[in-house]
């Protein structure tokens, strides 16, 4: 489990030894074991780890009876007094294993409430709070911005420019350690075909920045980044998986795009900062680039004893000098902002939102789940009020009653825990199964872990105590001789016990509402979000990237050798078209200012901007994009001849309200730009191209031909006769056949990029989902229970009312009608609840409100249909109940 | 004999290993000895709450010993037999023999 420490013995184990031991011995018993299983390590380090791990689990038990004896006064012979805590703890148990049926069904529900809460939070914790091994996380902060004159919201990827890396690195009085990155892919060599990786560029140190050494080596020193030194840092991973965790590597030369790099140093386990394996220096100085380009990230640490809130405001000073020096030049400045954020809420901005709601719905969950053990504990505490009445007759005091009730409780729930706990590892087994099929660029891991366990401790504790009270309390009020009477008479008792079933049950109903209520407002997103049209054919189209290396292709070369290549691969059987670009929908991500001749076409306070994507001829026919208007790019558009673009009707529409589209031109950056004009030639079909959530933006496509020497790294599109998959092994070789040193990467079905871009969605609605099936399931089973010993305990009432001449049917429908009042109270509240939460989900859903009325009102038809059903079997056998039989129990 | 100076069976184990030990006897060198004669892989914590127990009857003594890095840096605890222990020890035997002497059990008899 914890692979990320080294040497030393198991962590978790040793905890539990130095927990548990006895303090007298404590020291030697973990030296002992240290020492066997540092002579155990030398042969066989796993099979010393087990060892230990065996060994301290086996002395939980002895450790634990011996500080139990010590603790109770028991001496050490096994007689003598025993304490309260102990004889209660042995009641409880005892108790447990006689009502096997009732134990199995409260542990079994416990356990499926705690187990839930722990895999959520196992995954929460691994992905969101903590998923770096940074020492001091809250140091750590990325730097986003927000140009409202690009009409940009705030962003953390490749927004800033190293004009402002640099304005932001002299001026703070707040950050230290201000390093600035690009990403890129490049290929390394090692044993076996170059692989491709994801790779950042550095200026600075950011092994600094984090607080943190090399696992091996060092980190990049400045004398290294001043002089844009080749050399470079491999993650963890990389190393481990590629090149056998060789520590010998460290120092040596290692080949990245058939470049010599140093390798100085291994990054620390578990440090992939948004999945990038290695690292270099970025040899270009930042005062070369012009100040707008855009395409780099900022990672700092906040100085000793400054807040985020200090930083922020350093920041805004920072901006507003920035404007003020530059707007006149760059529009997009006026009003624009920095924003610090900690680092592990940048990394896991996406699906925070989502990890906290499903956090929150599992955490209702387990308080449904006390309500209903609460609800089975009252019931059954009307089969034990004798054994209270006798115990209360014996002397037991109030607060006897109650210890022992509580202990009782709490034996239930630590069973519950421990179970929940086993359940859990199953379920962040089956979590990290279907993260790895996700392939989503997140860092951290699932696992149940030191705090995650402290957590579900904490949990069971908190659960067993709050089930556990109303039952106790209530049991311990009533008086022996009200039980010892209520038992002979005929009367109808537990009057109080009732009212506190009924508003556990109303409790439980709330509950259940807001669950379903916050499933079906995911489920309905998520339906509508599948109606989507992606604006072309998705299917049996696979996408994979290819990145020419610009020291081998330069110039016309690169649009040659993918002119070249998806000519070829159009030609391979199962094939039918093939295409380039560099990027498509729905991850289209490369934007840019544009202007108009002539001027804008329309006053609007944002300047203009758009998605633009370099692609090959037959990019349009292969994705099935459908011609609008004009043409699309052929083979009269060349090198040499005027530049053509092609855009989306989205653009059309923004742009050239009143049509006409076509010949106008436009050119990229901002009006005083060098870039050449381009003339529009076609309108296409809009596409989603920034996935289904969003609306489709405006889009150019330029033409490889054209604008090719600089776009090494492009998609391509293989639109397949059948499943695109099988047709890998002939891609790859077509590939081969053009350069054997070229792997393609990042392959994948444009159905799949789809579907792994609403993954976090279909993940919360998935749980949502569940829980609220689940809570559904509990509250039938609490009306069922309250109802059932309701219409018990007025058998010989109800029995009298038949002999009297009762109608059957109408009986049925009082006692129905009594089980739905608090079913309809529950509602009520849960309704009252479920409108500011689902308010408060609106960020996550999709085209609908969180106060939808029709979601809400089929949540309410559906609980209190169930309720209903639930109600309706006690209230049959109640009608059924034969006079003569009940009146003479009497 | 009392009931306080009844021993257990791994009481008696322990004890033996023990006395076996001589002086050098601590948790990783009784351990080791009672899984090299008994063919049991007993628990680090058995043996210390039991050594404790025996402690607390007066059968054994222990002092600190010395710390090493191989250790983690922790001290030992070492323990040796007191004559009351010796005298259980005696005494237990002496009591199993007394209770073996002339049983048959499946057709072999013990001397």
């Amino acid at each position: 489990m914890s692979t990320r420490r080294g040497g030393g013995p198991p962590g978790l184990a040793r905890l539990l030894v130095r927990l548990v031991a006895d303090p007298e011995s404590r020291q030697a018993q973990l030296g002992d074991l240290h020492e066997e299983w540092a002579e155990r390590a030398e042969a066989d380090a796993r099979a010393a780890a087990r060892w230990y791990r065996r060994q301290a689990l086996r002395s939980v038990l002895p450790n634990l009876r011996h500080r139990a004896g010590r603790w109770t006064g028991r001496g050490p012979h096994g007689d003598g007094t025993m304490s309260t805590l102990v004889r209660n703890f042995r009641l409880a148990t005892r108790s447990a294993r006689r009502n096997a049926g009732f134990t199995v069904l409260v542990v079994g529900t416990l356990a499926l409430g705690i187990g839930a809460n722990t895999t959520v939070f196992s995954a929460v914790y691994g992905l969101i709070l903590n998923p770096f091994p940074f020492p001091e996380p809250d140091r750590i902060v990325g730097l986003g911005t927000a140009y409202p004159r690009l009409g940009g919201e705030l962003s953390f990827w490749e927004n800033l420019s190293p004009a402002e890396y640099l304005d932001v690195r002299d001026a703070t009085r707040t950050l230290e350690e201000v390093v600035a990155w690009d990403m890129g892919n490049r290929q390394i060599a090692g044993e076996g075909p170059p692989q491709n990786v994801f790779t950042g560029f550095w200026w600075g140190d950011a092994l600094r920045t984090l607080g943190m050494r090399a696992h091996l080596g060092r980190g990049f020193t400045d004398d290294e980044v001043a002089r844009g030194d080749p050399v470079a840092l491999l993650s963890y991973r990389t190393w481990r998986d590629r090149f056998g965790a060789d520590s010998t590597l460290v120092g040596k030369a290692l080949l990245i795009n058939g470049n010599p790099h140093t390798l100085v140093g291994i990054l620390p386990d578990g440090v992939v900062l948004h999945g990038m394996d290695l690292w270099t220096i970025l040899p270009v100085k930042p005062d070369e680039y012009p100040r707008n380009r855009r395409q780099f990230q900022i990672l700092a640490r906040i100085r000793d004893g400054m807040t985020l809130e200090e930083v922020n405001t350093d920041l805004e000073g920072i901006a507003r000098r920035t404007e003020q020096a530059y707007a006149a030049e760059f529009e997009e400045y006026e009003g624009w902002s920095i924003r610090a954020l900690r680092w592990n809420e940048v990394a896991s901005r996406t699906f925070r939102v989502g990890g906290f709601v499903i956090l929150g719905a599992v955490s209702f969950v387990l308080l449904l789940v006390c309500a209903n053990t609460a609800n089975l504990l009252l019931a059954r505490a009307r089969r034990r009020r004798r054994e209270m009445a006798v115990r209360t007759a014996l002397g037991a005091g109030r607060h006897a009653l109650i210890a022992q009730l509580l202990t009782e409780s709490l034996v239930l729930a630590g069973l519950g825990g421990a179970v929940g706990v086993g359940l859990a590892f199953l379920g962040t087994a089956g979590l990290r199964g279907l993260m790895a099929t996700l392939a989503l660029p997140i860092a951290g891991a699932i696992e149940i872990n030191g705090p995650v366990l402290a957590f579900t401790a904490a949990v069971a504790a908190g659960a067993g105590l709050l089930f556990g009270l109303v039952p106790a309390f209530q049991a311990s009020r009533a008086g022996v001789a009200g039980v010892l009477q209520a038992e002979g008479k005929g009367v109808t008792p537990g009057a109080s016990r009732q009212r506190i079933q009924r508003v556990l049950v109303g409790l439980e109903v709330a509950l259940a509402f807001v669950l379903l209520a916050g499933g079906g407002l995911l489920v309905n997103s998520f339906l509508r979000l599948t109606r989507v049209d992606p604006g072309f054919a998705h299917e049996r189209l696979l996408s994979m990237r290819l990145t020419l290396p610009w020291e081998e292709y330069q110039g016309d070369a690169v649009p040659a050798f993918f002119r070249e290549l998806t000519e070829r691969l159009g030609a391979v059987p199962g094939v039918r078209s093939a295409a380039a670009g560099t990027q498509f929908p729905p991850i289209s991500f490369q934007q840019s200012q544009l202007w108009f001749e002539g001027g804008a076409p329309s006053e609007d306070a944002t300047l203009p901007r758009a998605l633009t994507t370099v692609v090959t001829r037959g990019y349009f026919e292969t994705l099935g994009i459908p011609v609008l208007a004009g043409r699309t790019f052929d083979a009269t558009d060349g090198d040499g001849t005027p530049f053509v673009a092609v855009i989306n009707e989205t653009a059309a529409r923004r742009w050239y309200p009143d049509g006409g589209a076509i010949g106008r031109r436009l050119k990229l950056g901002a009006p005083d730009s060098e870039e050449p004009w381009f003339e529009i030639v076609g309108v296409v079909g809009s596409t989603q191209n920034r996935g289904l959530e969003r609306a489709a933006e405006p889009e150019i496509f330029g033409l490889h031909d054209q604008l090719g020497g600089g776009q090494n790294q492009l998609f391509l599109l293989v639109r397949a006769e059948a499943e695109p998959r099988s047709l890998l092994p002939a891609i790859r070789s077509a590939v081969a056949e053009m350069d054997p040193d070229q792997p393609i990467y990042a392959i994948q079905t444009v159905e799949e990029a789809f579907a792994s871009s609403v993954a976090t969605r279909r993940a919360t609605t998935l749980f949502l989902t569940v829980f609220g099936v689940f809570a559904l399931i509990l509250a039938a089973v609490g009306v069922y229970a309250v109802v059932s010993y309701t219409v018990g305990e007025r058998t010989q009432e109800i029995g009298l009312r038949v002999a009297l001449g009762a109608d059957a049917g109408r009986l049925r429908r009082l006692v129905v009608v009594q089980a739905l009042v608090p079913v309809l109270v529950g509602a009520a509240v849960g309704t009252a609840l479920a409108v500011p939460l689902g308010a408060g989900l609106q960020s996550i859903l999709f085209q609908i409100s969180g106060r939808d009325p029709l979601t809400l009102g089929s949540v309410a038809a559906l609980l209190v249909g169930v309720a209903a059903v639930a109600s309706f079997v006690p209230a049959w056998r109640a009608s059924r109940v034969d006079p003569v039989e009940a009146l003479r129990s009497e | 004999m009392g009931k306080g100076e009844f021993l257990g069976e791994f009481e008696q184990v322990v004890l033996l290993a023990v006395a076996r030990l001589g002086g050098d006897g601590y948790g990783v060198s009784v351990r080791r000895e009672i899984e090299r004669r008994t063919r049991r892989d007993v628990a680090v914590g058995a043996v210390y709450t039991t050594l404790a127990r025996l402690e607390e009857k007066g059968f054994v003594a222990s002092q600190e010993g010395e710390a090493s890095p191989r250790r983690g840096g922790r001290a030992k605890k070492l323990f040796r037999i007191l004559p009351a222990g010796e005298r259980a020890l005696e005494s237990a035997r002496g009591m199993l023999d007394r209770m073996w002497d002339g049983v048959v059990l499946g057709g072999t008899r013990h001397a």
